[in-house]
Order: structure tokens, then sequence, then C-alpha cells
């Protein structure tokens, strides 16, 4: 899945730098650094990062963060389901790590085209590391009817050593979010 | 009603279990011992720990007489009698035995049926799990009972709209039999913050009081059972399930009036992000690692903005309310703060989706009870095992307790 950086396009490059510089946001915050923006007709429409410190709530993924922006606005403007479920199909994800299974899920059930990704997530990756979210489920059984799990394009490996040396990053200053028995957090002087 | 594990891997059916050949042998019981202990030395079973070395078996037509097999060494494949380690062999030689082939089973029994039939073949030691999750090796009468009955709140909940049936979920602290959070699906339509006459019902510790806080809208009026008591047809008696189409939420009639909808809000995210809006109000200055406080309310996006504001809405309610009588005292010390839901069970009526049942594993959930399994993209033994992923920095013990489908008809309790 990890191809050469010159394999990407100076545009691919540049919403991956855009996700980075979000992630970078999140280191700020002392979150988990994770950053994404979502594309729609060559534009960028929406952008989010990890929030899971702040919120207390682990599932304030970066995407799903960019994924509500979207829905409040769309709706604010009055779009309908069909509407909106046809913009999504038009929306491409650039994310510094891969989606996890959760968000894989969600990035599926929502109908996003493509999702371009920076490190692999060993642990709980949603797109080829743990389970394959992205291929959809049209070969599981026979659906009769009932709307099925869609797949998604995928492309790992994008500025991976950048999105990875941001964790490195986090993890030297310590998850001050974490249980007890975890490293403890080192205080830094902010700006 | 019965409670029952569902384990990280899919069982062997008892007998189907895998099996592997070894060299046997019949020996006079007064050599037991001697060859038991040489054996051990020379050969080992160190991959078949479960298995006992020694076989013995009552012959029925000599009165009660016994007769006494044991294993010489495992056979590798395609392994003739010649091929057996000399040491081995030297014993066969000296003590005159007569060593034959036979199987046993692989790996050790998981369950009391899988240990009954893999002692039809050769005898093994069983020993029955000892996690340190409550539950796995059976609960108690009054575990149990609050189970049932906790279940039968989320049940209540998924009904409440009176109109169709949604997933609802329950988080509670077993410790001390509380809810800390209840949701139902919100993927249809969701009550806007300007409504506050709808959130007057909310509170924390009666789930029954959560009915209008979730209304979600009926477009599904089929609700035709066989003689039977089981839908006619799943899909459209169940549409609203969000965990169960999670993918048809398009094709949704919308909502006519104020309300939202939201394709991920299922029940399970919903009561998630109440559980981590009753954390921050009950223990808002906990999190101050940085010098600066963070206000929770005014940092967000757009998005996370209202729904703060919705939820700051909902514990202007629960005032009163013992739990923020407790606040106090709670927030004093650090040790009763959760750590997202640790400790922390939840109920849901229908299996997860991929979605929410990774929801609960960053969240920290400790066990899952589930009443009805979900074919279409459960994750939790009907299309994925996600408690199998061993991968994964966080299990959950996941449980099915088992009741009637029919106690989801509304018209029997509505």
């Amino acid at each position: 899945m990890a191809s050469p950086e010159e394999a990407y396009s100076d545009e691919t490059l540049a919403f991956m730098d855009l996700a980075i510089q979000q992630a970078k946001l999140a280191l700020d915050s002392l979150e988990v650094p994770v950053g994404c923006v979502i594309i729609k007709d060559g534009k960028v429409i929406s952008s989010g990062r990890n929030r899971t410190t702040e919120a207390r709530n682990a599932t304030r993924h970066a995407e799903m963060e960019a994924i509500d922006m979207l829905l409040d606005k769309w709706q604010e403007r009055g779009l309908s389901k069909y509407e909106i479920a046809e913009h999504f199909s038009k929306c491409i994800l650039y994310v510094t790590c891969e989606p996890c299974i959760m968000c894989a899920t969600a990035l599926s059930i929502l109908g996003i085209s493509e999702v371009f990704y920076g490190c692999a997530n060993e642990k709980f990756g949603g797109c080829g590391s743990i389970l394959s979210l992205h291929l959809g489920n049209s070969e599981s059984h026979n659906s009769g009817g009932i709307p099925q799990g869609k797949g998604f394009k995928c492309r790992g490996g994008i500025m991976a050593s950048e999105a990875i040396s941001l964790f490195r990053g986090f993890y030297e200053q310590g998850n001050p979010n974490a249980p007890k028995p975890h490293r403890p957090v080192v205080r830094q002087e902010t700006q | 009603m019965e409670i029952v594990h569902i384990p990280e891997k899919l069982p062997f059916p008892p007998h189907q279990q895998p099996t592997v050949d070894v060299f046997a042998a019949q020996l006079e019981p007064k050599l037991a011992n001697t060859l038991v202990r040489r054996l051990n030395q020379i050969a080992p079973l160190e991959t078949l720990r479960h298995v006992k070395r020694i076989r013995k078996k009552l012959l029925q037509a000599q009165d009660g007489k016994t007769e006494l097999s044991v294993i010489l060494c495992v056979a590798e494949n395609n392994n003739e009698l010649c091929n057996i380690p000399n040491d081995v062999q030297d014993l066969i030689t000296s003590y005159q035995l007569s060593p034959f082939r036979t199987k046993v089973c692989k790996y050790a029994a998981t369950s009391k049926e899988e240990w009954e039939e893999q002692c039809k073949l050769w005898p093994t030691s069983y020993h029955p799990p000892t996690y340190n999750i409550d539950g796995i090796t059976g609960f108690s009468e009054e575990d149990s009972q609050s189970i049932f009955s906790f279940m039968n709140a989320a049940i209540q909940l998924a009904k409440s709209s009176g109109r169709s049936v949604v997933n609802a979920a329950l988080i509670v602290d077993p410790s001390v039999k509380r809810v800390i959070s209840s949701a139902c699906d919100q993927t249809c339509s969701w009550d806007t913050p300007e409504d506050k006459n709808v959130l007057k019902t909310c509170c924390f510790k009666q789930p029954k009081a959560f009915n209008s806080n979730t209304d979600c809208e009926g477009t599904v009026s089929c609700k035709t059972l066989h003689s039977n008591g089981f839908p006619v047809e799943e899909k459209q008696l169940y549409a609203h399930v969000s965990c169960l189409f999670p993918w048809g939420w398009a094709e949704q009639q919308a909502h006519m009036g104020s309300c939202r909808w939201h394709p991920l809000r299922h029940a399970a995210i919903v009561a998630i992000e109440s559980s981590a809006a009753r954390d921050r109000h009950l223990f808002p200055n906990l999190c101050d690692i940085q010098d600066k406080p963070v206000d929770t309310d005014n940092v967000q996006s757009t998005s996370m903005g209202s729904l703060a504001k919705r939820q700051k809405t909902d514990f202007e309610k629960v005032k009163g309310d013992d739990i923020l009588d407790s606040c106090g005292e709670d927030s004093q010390s650090l040790s009763a703060r959760p750590y997202l839901c640790t400790g922390y069970d939840i109920y849901l009526v229908w299996e997860p989706c991929t979605m929410c049942a990774m929801a609960l594993v960053h969240q920290r959930i400790r066990r899952m009870f589930f009443a009805f399994p979900n074919s279409n993209a459960g994750a939790l033994g009907s299309v994925y095992r996600l408690q199998g992923e061993r991968s994964l920095n966080h299990h959950y013990a996941v449980f099915r307790v088992m009741v009637p489908e029919q106690v989801l008809d509304t018209a029997v309790t509505c």
C-alpha cells in the first residue's frame, strides 16, 4: 500500500500538508496528533483534528469532527438527505493516519469516494491493517435490496514520516488523558 | 431468561475439534508410575499439556476390571512405528509394549461440552476460564436480575417513541447499579437544542423518562406479525434500527419540521457522548493539565458548540438530582473520576455495527450486553468478531441476553 512519494501529485501532497497542519493544532492542545481535510471539487470544504482529551470522548477523532461540521453546514443550507448523500459521494478525505475501524465504517456509511492517508494504524486500522472496511462487504452475503456496505478507494503512505514524527512528539510529551500507570506528562511551556 | 457469553474465537463444534496423532500402548497398572516418570523425561508432551498421559478404561465385560494405556510420544506426519525416538523405542523393547496410533484433541477445551467430547477420544483436563471480568464464568442470581432489568429498560427505551422500534443504549456503572447515560438512535431525527420542552424529561437515573427526548419519525407502519410472533419482513419492521441498516440513511424519508438528522448518531455513539458530557459536567476541572483551564463549551467547533449547548441544557434539568448532590464530594477526590467508561457496562437492544463496537473499544467499556444479533452488520460475532482482534488496545467481554423477540412488539406493552 505504501508507494514512493514521487508517485503523488503536488495537489495530493498539498492537501496532505493541510491535514498535517490540523494534526499540529491537535498536538498544541495536547491531543493525539491526527488531522484531516475533506475535499470536494478540488476545494477544502471541511477540516478536523482529534479532540478526544478535551471532549473526554474517545470517539472524537479528526474524521468525526470534520464530518459533523459538514453535516451541520449542509443541513443549515436546507439540503435533503439525497443531496447530502450525493455530496458525500464526491468527497475525498486526506487524513494523517489510517482511519480506525470506527471511522472507516463511518466513511463507508456516508459513502465517501476516496481516502488518502499518511501512516498505517497497526493497532486498529480499518482500511487494511486490521479490518478492510474500505472494500465494502458486497461479498459477504446476499443483500436482498438492503443497502450494503459501500467501499471507497484508499491509498496510504502519503507523507507518512511527517505523521509518525508528530506521534513521536506526542508520546515524548506524555498523554495527559491516560490512566495513572502510564508515563508522566512532561509539563511544557506553551508559547 | 439466559445470559450467554460470546467468546473471542468461534468455538469448534464439540465433535469436530482438531486432533493430533500420538503413539500409545497398554500397560500393566503396576508399571504406570515408573513409565510415566520416564516418558515425561524423554518425551514430554509440551504442546499437549491439557492431555492426560494415562487413559483408564473400565472394562464392562470383565466385571469392573480396568485397562490402562499411556501416551508414548507424538506421531509426526506419515510416521511409521520405526520413527519413534530411540529412547522411547528402548522403553518399548524393555517393557515389551505394543504401540498403537490414536488421536487426541489438539487444543484445551474451552467449555464443559467440548471437554466431554474430547474425553471420548482420550482424557484431557479442563480448567474453566478464569478471566478477571465478572460474568464469563457465570452470574450470581443478584447480578442476573440486575442485568435483566437493565436490558428490559433498554428494550422499553427502544420502543418508547411508540411508532417505530429503534436501537437503544444504556451505559451503566455496575458497582452502584446506576445508569450513567442512555440514548436511542438519532439517525432519523434528533431534537434541536432550542427545543427545551423536549429536554425536560432528561434524567440520568430513570431511563424510562427518556422517551420524548429520542423521538424518531415513524415512517414504518408494517407491524404485521406471524401467529408465532416473528416478523413477516425484518427489513420493514426494524428499518429504523441504525446498526442493522447503517447504509440505509439516505433512503429514509426526511423528517418534516425542525428536527435534525445524522447518519452516524447510532444509539451507542449518542450514549457515549452523553456519558462524556456528564464527565465534563461533574468533573469540570480535572483535565486542567495545561496551565490554562479548558473551556469545553467555547473552544469547540460550531457543530460541537451546538452539541455542548444541548448537553448543558440537559444538565440544567437534573439539578436537584442526587447525582449533582454527590458531585461536590466526587469532584474532591481524583479517584472518583471515571477514565472514559472504564468499569462501565453497556446494554444495547441489537448487536452493534463495527462503528459502534469500535467506539466502545475506544471509550474503554468493560462489558457489553445485547439482546438480538445483527446478521447485516454485527461486529461482535455475526459478521465480525471485534472482541477477538488481539491487536486492539482494549477488549470488553460480550454477552447476549436471551429474550423472546415478542418483547419488541410495541402493542404488547405500550
